[in-house]
C-alpha cells in the first residue's frame, strides 16, 4: 500500500470528533451523591468493574445506555478507546469468576435518567443536552 | 656393501603415527566442537525456551491484564493453570500491584535441582491505559525439559561428529596407504635391493610419474647416479694417489740423498734410510720421534741449530756445508738444505759432499802449488804476502823480506840438455833453497827459473846479506848432470816490507827491479832495492812515452855516413842511420832508443819509415845520375814479418829505383834466432835483388861456417878490429883473414870505424874493398851530404891519401 491512501485514512479518522462535536457526552451522577468531579481513571475503574465505590464512600452503580443506542459505543470509545465487542469480550472473561459484574444496562435513555435520579450511587453517561438539575456532571468526555 | 633389509616397526610406521596424530587431533576437534555445541545448543535452547515462554505469556497477556485490573484471583488462577499445562513451565506467579493473585507450580521430585534456572517476569499493563503497570506475571521455566532437549541434541551432534571423524580418518588412512606409504615402502624395498654401482635404479611406482613421489624417485636415482660417478672418480683419484704415494715412498726409501723432517724443537719426526746411513743411526724404528738433531754427530752442533733457526726466521730455503764426525773417526762433509714446509716443520735434504770438498781443497791447494817442485806458485806467494801484510804479528816484529832469485843463463841449460834435465835441475835447486831457509819462511817458484823467498821477521840488513850470500853459495855448488858437474849462478833482488812497498804488486815489482839490476850487473850477486832503481825505471818509462810520441810527431831524422870504394877511389854510397831529434834532450843516437823501440814494438814502424826515406834519397841520386848505393839497418825483430820482402819490393817500386842499390844490414843475432825463418827471408829478399850486409862481423858467436849457409853479399868488420889493428897484430891478421876469406866466397868487406889515414892505408894494403868512418865523414843530414861527398872526392883525389 502506498503512502497516500494511509495518510488519507488517518486524516478522515481525525475529522470524526469534529463532526460529532455537537453531540457531547458527559458523565453524570446523582446530584446527591456528594461527588463533584471524577477523573477519567476513576470513571474507568467504576465502569470497568475495578472499584464500585464513589469517592464520597457511596457504593457506585454504573449504568450503561441501551446497546442499541450509539451513546454506549461512543462512551466506551471516548473513555477507553474500545469498541463494544471488545468491552463485551472483557466482561465475558470476568463473568464467571463472580468477582465483579458489568454496569446495569438500561432499556432506554429514560430509564438511565430514571435510575440516575432515584439511586444515590448511580453514575451514567448522557448527552449534554439531556442534563438537568437531577444529575451532576462530574466528567466531560472530550472527543 | 649390502645394507640388510630393515623392517619398519609397526609402532614407528608413518601410518600409525599419522593415524594417532589424526585421531588425536580429530578427538580434540570433537571435544571442542561438542563443547561448543553444548554451549551453543544450551544457549539456543535457553533462548528458544525463553521465546516460547514469551509466546506463551503473549497468549495470556490480555487475560492476565484483565485479571490484574480487577484483581480477579480466580481468573488469574485459571490463567496459571493454563500455563502450567505446558510442560516447559514449572511455576507461575501473578501479582496485581503488590497483591499476589495466584502462585501455581508443578510438584516434582527434582524441584531443587531445576529451580531458578530460567525465570521470566513480565509487567502487566492496564487494559485501558497501556502505560500504566498494574501488576506482574512471573513464569519459571521447567529446566529439566530444556536440558533434556539439550542432551538429546548434543548426543545427536556427538554421534554425527564421531561418524564423520571416523569416515575422515579412515579415508585419510586409506589415502595415505595408497599414495604415500605403499610407494615409500616400495621405494624402501627397492633401495634395499638396489645396487647402484652395477647400474641398479629405483622403479617408478605406478601412477606416480608426475607426483612428488615420482620426482623423489627421480631425485634418488639422480643422486645414486651422481654418487656412483663421484665414487668412481674418488676411487680413481685414490688409486692414483696410492700409486704416487708408493712412488714417492719408494723414492724416499731408496734415495741416496738423506731426507728428514725436523720439528722446531729439533725433534726428528721422520727420515729415510739414506739419512740414517749418513748419520750412523741404527736402522730400526725405535728412535722414531725421540731422536733430536743435537744427538746427531755434528762436529759443531751450534751451526746446524743456527741454520735451522735462520730457516725458521727467514722462512726461506737455506743451505750450508757442515761436518760430522762418525764413530769410526771419519770426518764427513755434508751439504744440508733446509726448507720450511709448514708451521714449525723443516724438511732437510742431506748430501755427502766429502769427495767434492776434498777435491775442492785439493784443487785449492793445487792452485797455489807449483806442480814441478811442490813449493808454492805465484798465486801461493801472493796469498802468503797478503796474509803476512795483514798479520798483526808482522806489524810488531817490523816486517818481512822478499827475495826474488833468478838463475843466470838457465835457458842455455834447457837448450843444451833438454827440458827434463832442466826440470830435474830446478827440483834440485828448489831443494837447496828450501834447505837454506827456516820452516816459517816461504819458498815459491814463480816461473821458469825464477824463485821467490819470503823471510819472516828478517829485516836487518846484516842478516839478509848473510842469508843472500848463503843462498848464492848453495846454488853455486856444482850440480851433477849426466855425470858431469855443472855450475849455475843466480841473481837476487831483495825488498823489505813495508819499507820498499806497502802492497804485493809494488813489493814484487821492486824486487824485480832489484833482480834486473843484479842480472844487468853480471849475475851471481844480490841487489837491495833502493829508490834510484825505481827512478831509473820511471825515467825509462818516460822515454818510452816520448818514443811513442816521436813516431807520431815525426821527430826522427835519417843521417847518412859515406862509404868509400877503396879500389876505385870514389864515393860508393852511404849507410842510412836514424837519429831522434828529442824536443828536450836534443839529438839521440840509435843505440839509446832502438833497443827500446824493439821492446815496445815500435821498431817495425820506424824501420818502414827509414826504408821509405832511404828509397827517396836513392831515387833523388838516381835522377841526378849519381852511382851510389844505400844501406839500412835491419833489426832481428823486423825479420821476417816487420819488414816483409813484399814491403821492400813495394818501396823500391814506388820510388822507381833498382833494388840492387839498397843494401840491408843484418847482425849475426838474427842467425841465433829461428834460423829457418831468417833463411827464408834472406833468400826472398836476395832473389828480389837486394844486397845483404852482415854487420858487426866478428863480435858475436857466429862461426864462419854460417857464412856458407847464409846468402850474404858483404861483410862489415866491426870498428873494434879496425881501431886496434895498428897496435894489435892479431886484429890485423884477423881482418886480413876475413878479407881473404870474403874474397874467396865472392863477398866484399866494409871496414868500419876508419879514423886515420894510417888505418886507411893499411886497409888498402890488405885489398879491403870498402871503408867508412870519421876519417871520411861523420854521419850527416841529407842536406850536407853533397858537400861531404865533394870533400871526400877531393880527399880521394889528394895524392897524399893514396898510397904510393
Amino acid at each position: 500500500m502506498s503512502v497516500w491512501p494511509r495518510l488519507f485514512l488517518a486524516l478522515s479518522l481525525s475529522l470524526i470528533p469534529w463532526v460529532r462535536a455537537n453531540a457531547d457526552l458527559v458523565v453524570v451522577v446523582n446530584a446527591r451523591s456528594g461527588v463533584e468531579r471524577l477523573t477519567t481513571d476513576e470513571v474507568i475503574n467504576i465502569f470497568m468493574g475495578r472499584y464500585r465505590q464513589l469517592p464520597s464512600g457511596i457504593k457506585a452503580l454504573p449504568i450503561d445506555q441501551p446497546e442499541t443506542l450509539p451513546e454506549k459505543a461512543r462512551f466506551y470509545r471516548l473513555l477507553v478507546n474500545k469498541e463494544l465487542p471488545e468491552i463485551n469480550a472483557y466482561w465475558a472473561r470476568l463473568i464467571f469468576s463472580g468477582k465483579t459484574i458489568p454496569p446495569q444496562q438500561a432499556r432506554n435513555t429514560a430509564e438511565v435518567m430514571d435510575w440516575l435520579t432515584k439511586k444515590r450511587g448511580a453514575i451514567g453517561y448522557i448527552e449534554r443536552s439531556q442534563v438537568d438539575s437531577r444529575v451532576k456532571i462530574v466528567l466531560e468526555l472530550e472527543p | 656393501m649390502k645394507i640388510p633389509a630393515m623392517r619398519t616397526r609397526w609402532r614407528h610406521s608413518i601410518l600409525l603415527r599419522s593415524a594417532l596424530i589424526l585421531a588425536g587431533s580429530l578427538i580434540l576437534v570433537s571435544i571442542i566442537t561438542i563443547s561448543a555445541t553444548i554451549v551453543v545448543t544450551g544457549d539456543r535452547e535457553q533462548r528458544a525456551a525463553t521465546e516460547r515462554l514469551n509466546h506463551l505469556l503473549d497468549t495470556v497477556e490480555s487475560t492476565v491484564s484483565i485479571a490484574c485490573f480487577v484483581k480477579d484471583a480466580k481468573l488469574a488462577d485459571e490463567v496459571a493453570q493454563g500455563l502450567l499445562k505446558n510442560n516447559e513451565v514449572r511455576s507461575v506467579t501473578i501479582k496485581a500491584d503488590e497483591t499476589e493473585l495466584t502462585r501455581k507450580a508443578l510438584v516434582t521430585a527434582t524441584q531443587d535441582q531445576y529451580s531458578g534456572k530460567l525465570r521470566l517476569t513480565r509487567d502487566v499493563h492496564s487494559p485501558f491505559t497501556p502505560n500504566k503497570i498494574i501488576g506482574h506475571i512471573l513464569v519459571e521455566a521447567n529446566s529439566e525439559a530444556i536440558e533434556h532437549d539439550i542432551n538429546r541434541e548434543v548426543q545427536f551432534v556427538i554421534l554425527q561428529i564421531f561418524g564423520q571423524l571416523a569416515m575422515v580418518t579412515l579415508t585419510m588412512l586409506a589415502v595415505m596407504i595408497m599414495f604415500i606409504v605403499r610407494p615409500i615402502k616400495a621405494m624402501s624395498d627397492g633401495l634395499h635391493r638396489m645396487d647402484p654401482t652395477s647400474g641398479g635404479r629405483l622403479a617408478m611406482p605406478k601412477g606416480h610419474d608426475e607426483t612428488e613421489i615420482g620426482s623423489l624417485v627421480n631425485d634418488i636415482n639422480n643422486l645414486a647416479g651422481n654418487l656412483v660417478s663421484a665414487i668412481d672418480q674418488e676411487r680413481t683419484l685414490r688409486q692414483q694417489k696410492e700409486l704416487e704415494e708408493k712412488k714417492y715412498h719408494s723414492i724416499f726409501e731408496n734415495a741416496e740423498t738423506g731426507i728428514f723432517i725436523v720439528a722446531q724443537e729439533g725433534t726428528l719426526t721422520s727420515w729415510n734410510p739414506a739419512f740414517a746411513r749418513l748419520m750412523g743411526i741404527p736402522l730400526n724404528d725405535n728412535y722414531q720421534g725421540t731422536l733430536n738433531m743435537r744427538q746427531l754427530p755434528w762436529e759443531n752442533t751450534s751451526r746446524i741449530a743456527e741454520l735451522a733457526l735462520n730457516c725458521h726466521l727467514d722462512n726461506a730455503v737455506l743451505s750450508d756445508d757442515l761436518t760430522i764426525r762418525l764413530r769410526n773417526g771419519y770426518r764427513r762433509w755434508l751439504n744440508v738444505v733446509l726448507t720450511p714446509i709448514w708451521e714449525g716443520l723443516l724438511q732437510g735434504v742431506v748430501h755427502d759432499v766429502t769427495e767434492h770438498k776434498e777435491a775442492e781443497n785439493t784443487a785449492k791447494r793445487l792452485a797455489i802449488t807449483d806442480m814441478l817442485t811442490g813449493v808454492a806458485n805465484r798465486l801461493g806467494l801472493e796469498e802468503k804476502l797478503h796474509e803476512l801484510q795483514h798479520d798483526p804479528l808482522i806489524a810488531q816484529t817490523g816486517g818481512f823480506t822478499l827475495m826474488l832469485a833468478d838463475l843466470d843463463n838457465f835457458r842455455r841449460i834447457n837448450e843444451g840438455f833438454g827440458l827434463p834435465i832442466g826440470d830435474s835441475l830446478l827440483k834440485d835447486i828448489t831443494a837447496r833453497l828450501n834447505h837454506g831457509i827456516k820452516g816459517s819462511d816461504t819458498l815459491a817458484r814463480l816461473s821458469g827459473d825464477r824463485f821467490a823467498l819470503v823471510l819472516q821477521s828478517v829485516v836487518g840488513g846484516e842478516n839478509i846479506d848473510r842469508i843472500a850470500r848463503r843462498i848464492l853459495e848453495s846454488i853455486h855448488k856444482p850440480f851433477l848432470i849426466e855425470g858431469s858437474p855443472i855450475q849455475i849462478h843466480a841473481s837476487l833482488g831483495i825488498t823489505t816490507y813495508p819499507e820498499d812497498g806497502s802492497d804485493t804488486p809494488q813489493l814484487l815489482r821492486n824486487a824485480e827491479l832489484a833482480l834486473d839490476r843484479a842480472k844487468a850487473a853480471g849475475g851471481n850477486n844480490y841487489i837491495f832495492f833502493d829508490q834510484t832503481l825505481a827512478e831509473a825505471v820511471e825515467q825509462r818509462r818516460r822515454l818510452e812515452n816520448d818514443l811513442r810520441q816521436a813516431t807520431q810527431n815525426q821527430e826522427f831524422l835519417v843521417y847518412y855516413q859515406p862509404i868509400v870504394d877503396l879500389t876505385e877511389n870514389r864515393l860508393a854510397g852511404a849507410e842510412a842511420l836514424i837519429r831522434w831529434q828529442h824536443p828536450a834532450h836534443g839529438l839521440v843516437p840509435p843505440d839509446a832508443f832502438i833497443a827500446m823501440a824493439e821492446e815496445i814494438g815500435l821498431i817495425d814502424e820506424i824501420g818502414l819509415w827509414v826504408l821509405d826515406v832511404a828509397c827517396g834519397q836513392l831515387a833523388l841520386w838516381q835522377r841526378e845520375g849519381l852511382d851510389r848505393y844505400l844501406s839500412i839497418n835491419v833489426s832481428g825483430r823486423q825479420i821476417p814479418n816487420g819488414l816483409p820482402p813484399d814491403a821492400l819490393a813495394d818501396a823500391v817500386h814506388r820510388h822507381g829505383i833498382d833494388p840492387s842499390r839498397l843494401a840491408l844490414e843484418i847482425t849475426e843475432g838474427i842467425l841465433l834466432a829461428d834460423i829457418s825463418k831468417a833463411l827464408n827471408w834472406l833468400n826472398a829478399v836476395r832473389s828480389q835483388g837486394f844486397r845483404i850486409y852482415l854487420d858487426d862481423f866478428g863480435t858475436g858467436y857466429s862461426s864462419l861456417s854460417y857464412l856458407k849457409r847464409f846468402p850474404v853479399d858483404t861483410l862489415k868488420v866491426d870498428k873494434s878490429f879496425v881501431r886496434d889493428m895498428h897496435d894489435d897484430s892479431s886484429d890485423r891478421a884477423l881482418i886480413e883473414a876475413v878479407i881473404t876469406m870474403a874474397r874467396s866466397l865472392d863477398m866484399k868487406v866494409v871496414a868500419e870505424g876508419v879514423e886515420t889515414v894510417g888505418q886507411l892505408n893499411l886497409l888498402r894494403s890488405m885489398k879491403c874493398q870498402l871503408a867508412q868512418g870519421y876519417y871520411f865523414s861523420r854521419p850527416v843530414p841529407a842536406g850536407q851530404f853533397e858537400a861531404v861527398a865533394a870533400q871526400i872526392n877531393a880527399l880521394l883525389g889528394d895524392p897524399a891519401s893514396i898510397p904510393a
